[in-house]
Order: C-alpha cells, then sequence, then structure tokens
C-alpha cells in the first residue's frame, strides 16, 4: 500500500496542518504558563518535596551529564522493549488470526474475554515464584499484559472487515492467504494501531510498578530509592525521564502509524 | 459476540476450557515435579479462598481495594464524562483541554505516585487520587469522541422544537454518546483495578494487593494464589456490572465495543 499511497495521502496535509498548528501552539502555551505558575508558586513557602521547574531541570542536566541517569534508563528498556514487542505481537498475531479462524476464535476468544478484566499484575508473585526476581518475571508480566489490548483490537479489526471487500477478492481469485495479507491486515491495521497504543501505555505502567515492587536498576527502582532516602531531586529526575520516555515512544508509534496508514490519515478528521 | 453463537454454547464452553485448566493445574501439582511451594494445589487454594471467605478480616481487606478502585473509578466518570461532553460541545474548551489531554496522554501517571503520597498520605486519598487520574483519560477521550459525533440532524430538529440548550445536552447529546461514554468506562475499570493491586502492593499496609505480597513474602503460595483468584472475581464483577449497567442504559444499541479507537 505505501506504493500508491504518495498522490493521495500528499494533498490534504497543507489543508490540515492549520487548526493542528494552533491547537500544538495552545498546547505549548499551556505548558509553558503551568510551568511558569509552578516556578512562581515556589517562591512562596512550601513543603520540602516540592522543587521548582528551573530545580528540577538543573538536576536532570546532572544526572544526564554523571551518566546515572542513563544507566537506569537503560535497564528499564531492556525490561519494557522486549515485554511490548513479544506481548504485542503474540497478540496481534492470535488477535487477526481468531478474526478470520472460527476455530481457533472459539478456542482462543472465550479465554481471552474472561480473563480480560482480571488485573495482570496480580499475576507477579507467581510469576517470580517460577521465573526468579530478575528481569525475565518482569518481561513476562509486561508482554501478559500487553497481549490483551492487541488480541481485542486485533481481533474486533479483523471481524470488521467489510464483507464486500473479501467478496471482491474471493471474486477476483484471490487465495485465502492473499485476502488474509491484502485485505484483512490492511483493513484492520487502524483497531491495530489503536490497540498498540494502548500496549504501550500498560507497558509502562508495568514496568514501573514492577520496578518498584522488587528490583535494583531501573527507573522505578531509581523513584523508590530517592523517596524513601529523602532524595527529592533524584525522584524528580526519575519522574522527568519516565514521563519523557512515556512521551517519547508514544510519539513514535504515532510516527510509524502516519507512515503505515497514511490513506487514514487522509480521510479521518 | 453472544449475538453469533447461542449463549449456552459459549457457557458451556467456557466451562469447559475451565474445568481443563482446573485439572491441568491439578495434575502438575499432584505429581510431584514441583514443590508445593511452587505449584500449589488446587484443594488447597480451595481451601485458603474458604478461609479468606470467612475470615471477617480478610473481608475487610477486600472491602479497602473495592472501595479505593471504585471511588477513583466513580469520580473519574463523573469529572470524566462532564469534561468529555464539554470538549465535544464547546471548541473553546476543545481548543483547551484538547492539548492539555493529548499532551498529557502518553506519560505514565503511575510515576506520581511518589509525589501523591507526600501531597495526600500513605492511606487511601493517594492511591483514590492516582487511580482517578489513570481513568480519567480513556474516559474523557471516549465521550468527547461520542459528543462530536451526534448526529446533526437530531441536534438541529431539536432546536428546530424550540429545545434550550441545557435540553438538548440532556436529551439528544448524552444519550448519543453513551455507548460511548461506556465503552470508555469498560476500558476504565480494568485500570482501575490494575492500579489498585499495584499501589497496595507498592506501598500500602491493608487491601488485596498487600494481602498477596505477605503472603508471597512469607511463601504461603496458596493463599496468594487464593488472593489472586479473589481479585480477578472481582475484577470479572466490577465488569460484568458495568456491561449490565450498559445494556440496561444504552438498551438500543447491541454492538459492544471493548475497544478504543
Amino acid at each position: 500500500m505505501a506504493a500508491r499511497s504518495p498522490q493521495r495521502s500528499d494533498a490534504p496535509r497543507p489543508s490540515r496542518g492549520g487548526p493542528r498548528d494552533s491547537a500544538r501552539v495552545i498546547g505549548v502555551g499551556l505548558f509553558l504558563a503551568m510551568l511558569g505558575l509552578w516556578q512562581l508558586a515556589t517562591r512562596f513557602e512550601h513543603p520540602e518535596f516540592i522543587l521548582s521547574p528551573i530545580e528540577i531541570a538543573g538536576h536532570v542536566v546532572e544526572a544526564l551529564r554523571s551518566g546515572e541517569l542513563l544507566a537506569h534508563i537503560g535497564a528499564s528498556l531492556v525490561r519494557a522493549l522486549p515485554g511490548f514487542v513479544l506481548g504485542s505481537l503474540v497478540g496481534v498475531m492470535l488477535g487477526l488470526l481468531a478474526g478470520v479462524a472460527r476455530s481457533l476464535d472459539q478456542l482462543l476468544s472465550p479465554v481471552v474475554f474472561l480473563t480480560y478484566p482480571v488485573p495482570k499484575i496480580v499475576f507477579l508473585p507467581i510469576v517470580m515464584l517460577w521465573m526468579g526476581i530478575g528481569d525475565p518475571s518482569k518481561i513476562v508480566i509486561i508482554a501478559l499484559a500487553c497481549f490483551y489490548p492487541c488480541f481485542i483490537n486485533a481481533y474486533y479489526g479483523a471481524r470488521r472487515t467489510p464483507t464486500i471487500m473479501v467478496w471482491t477478492s474471493l471474486n477476483m481469485g484471490a487465495r485465502r492467504s492473499q485476502i488474509f495479507r491484502k485485505v484483512v491486515i490492511p483493513s484492520s491495521l487502524p483497531l491495530v494501531f489503536a490497540g498498540l497504543r494502548v500496549s504501550l501505555a500498560l507497558s509502562f505502567i508495568l514496568l514501573f510498578s514492577t520496578e518498584m515492587i522488587n528490583a535494583r536498576s531501573g527507573l522505578g527502582f531509581l523513584i523508590r530509592q530517592s523517596e524513601s532516602s529523602l532524595r527529592f531531586d533524584l525522584m524528580y529526575v526519575a519522574i522527568v525521564a519516565i514521563a519523557a520516555l512515556g512521551y517519547a515512544s508514544d510519539q513514535l508509534l504515532l510516527l510509524v502509524r502516519r507512515r503505515i496508514l497514511v490513506w487514514q490519515e487522509a480521510t479521518s478528521r | 459476540m453472544s449475538a453469533r453463537w447461542p449463549a449456552l454454547a459459549s457457557a458451556l464452553r467456557r466451562a469447559a476450557l475451565l474445568a481443563a485448566g482446573v485439572l491441568v493445574w491439578e495434575l502438575v501439582a499432584r505429581s510431584g515435579m514441583f514443590s508445593p511451594i511452587i505449584v500449589p494445589s488446587v484443594t488447597r487454594i480451595a481451601y485458603q479462598l474458604w478461609l479468606l471467605a470467612i475470615q471477617p478480616e480478610s473481608v475487610v481487606e477486600a472491602w479497602y481495594s473495592v472501595f479505593r478502585a471504585l471511588s477513583g473509578f466513580a469520580l473519574a466518570a463523573v469529572v470524566g464524562v462532564a469534561l468529555g461532553v464539554l470538549m465535544g460541545r464547546s471548541s473553546l474548551a476543545a481548543a483547551f483541554l484538547g492539548p492539555l489531554f493529548s499532551g498529557t496522554y502518553p506519560i505514565p501517571k503511575i510515576a506520581l505516585f511518589p509525589i501523591f503520597i507526600y501531597l495526600f498520605g500513605i492511606g487511601s486519598l493517594s492511591k483514590v487520587v492516582l487511580i482517578f487520574l489513570e481513568c480519567l483519560y480513556p474516559i474523557v477521550v471516549t465521550t468527547h469522541a461520542g459528543s462530536r459525533a451526534v448526529n446533526r440532524v437530531l441536534l438541529w430538529s431539536a432546536a428546530n422544537m424550540g429545545a434550550s440548550r441545557t435540553r438538548i445536552l440532556w436529551k439528544v447529546v448524552v444519550p448519543a454518546a453513551a455507548p460511548f461514554i461506556f465503552a470508555g468506562l469498560r476500558i476504565a475499570l480494568p485500570i482501575a483495578m490494575i492500579v489498585v493491586i499495584i499501589t497496595e502492593m507498592i506501598s500500602s499496609a491493608d487491601g488485596l494487593g498487600y494481602l498477596a505480597m505477605y503472603a508471597l513474602a512469607s511463601f504461603k503460595t496458596d493463599r496468594m494464589l487464593a488472593v489472586v483468584v479473589v481479585i480477578a472475581l472481582l475484577g470479572l464483577a466490577l465488569d460484568w456490572l458495568v456491561a449490565r449497567l450498559r445494556d440496561r442504559l444504552v438498551f438500543w444499541e447491541r454492538l459492544d465495543a471493548y475497544y478504543a479507537e
């Protein structure tokens, strides 16, 4: 689909730039205004666990320079990325297949939908017991949590494939595998990406909670350690790093989505 | 989903799968391959479940968890629906709140938990605030989408018949957005359960999350698994309640979506 998209996607982009740009300006303006208010508020009497934005920025630069922060970021990413990739890959694949194959649907869907509302973090103690308290148990829990939104979105995405398109391609003599690749996957991609986005957010929640519960490295550990030793500067550094990582990875996902889903960007909104 | 499958066959299939899972677990536990600390047998877990059910203090722990999850969730539902409808119907509100929500959406709110502990104390309040914050986003996003997608003709005809703005809001916009609102609620509820268990595991002296970690730390695996079963059942029950409420209130639309776009 990448080959036929350019001429279609280029046209609407300039016309859409206006409102999105103004929204961005308002967003940045609001953000700066809040930071300014915060900075102003810290000039008055305040508890010692609240630092001003300028102080926090100074500490972040300092931690980056000493390399301490980078080591923790690396440790966190080594846990989050494999978990996210594993869970979402398996989730999307099984979800798409369950969406098109009835036998797999009847085998998998009841289990998945039944266990979906169960908070996956409760399995952390069990997995810790089975796989130790090292990285594998954290990766498994993150993968498990990422599996669900991906499976469910891919499942509905595949089932929502317009029947007419399937009929048309059948009529033109397409094989089943061709229909799956050329019709089902493209038409379910928007929902798959929505699922990936939810999973990404979940992987961060689980990463930091597993690291807070037990870890010797990583940003969650850094928060916990600095919180209990009253190092508020380090605590804020870790929070800023988590926020930046979460934001950056989400933007990256949206960028990939815009690249792959050019045809949908042009029609939506 | 169940429109295609007869409900009975589906229920039977679930029961059969569940029974098979339990049977496999029991066989593995009895085979002696693993220590009972690693894989306790189903009967021992069931016994611990029975103990949890009859001990008043463990019921109190469960009540703590449910109370925290539901109060954060309810707060987020009220505020989130109000904000979402406001953003959907007022371009001014959308211009200011839209960037605020989309900008902070990808930031993991759980990172703020230590600050909340200092601000609101280590008790229930810090947990409820975090649950509120985590649940707010999906509800606002879906409500916003729903109240923007209201059929224009319905709005025009209501206005044409002389309905005031508040009347249009209550009689047209909110019902039209209701399916979306419930989709948001069903996304938010499992999040509320996740966050309450996580926060209780990290820092608490009560609640089911604490109970599970405590049982694990004292190597009472059977008791820990019993707590896990209780948490799972609570998650299922709450989700079932929201789904039934949805069927009651949004009776005109049968398609039940679990996903967010």
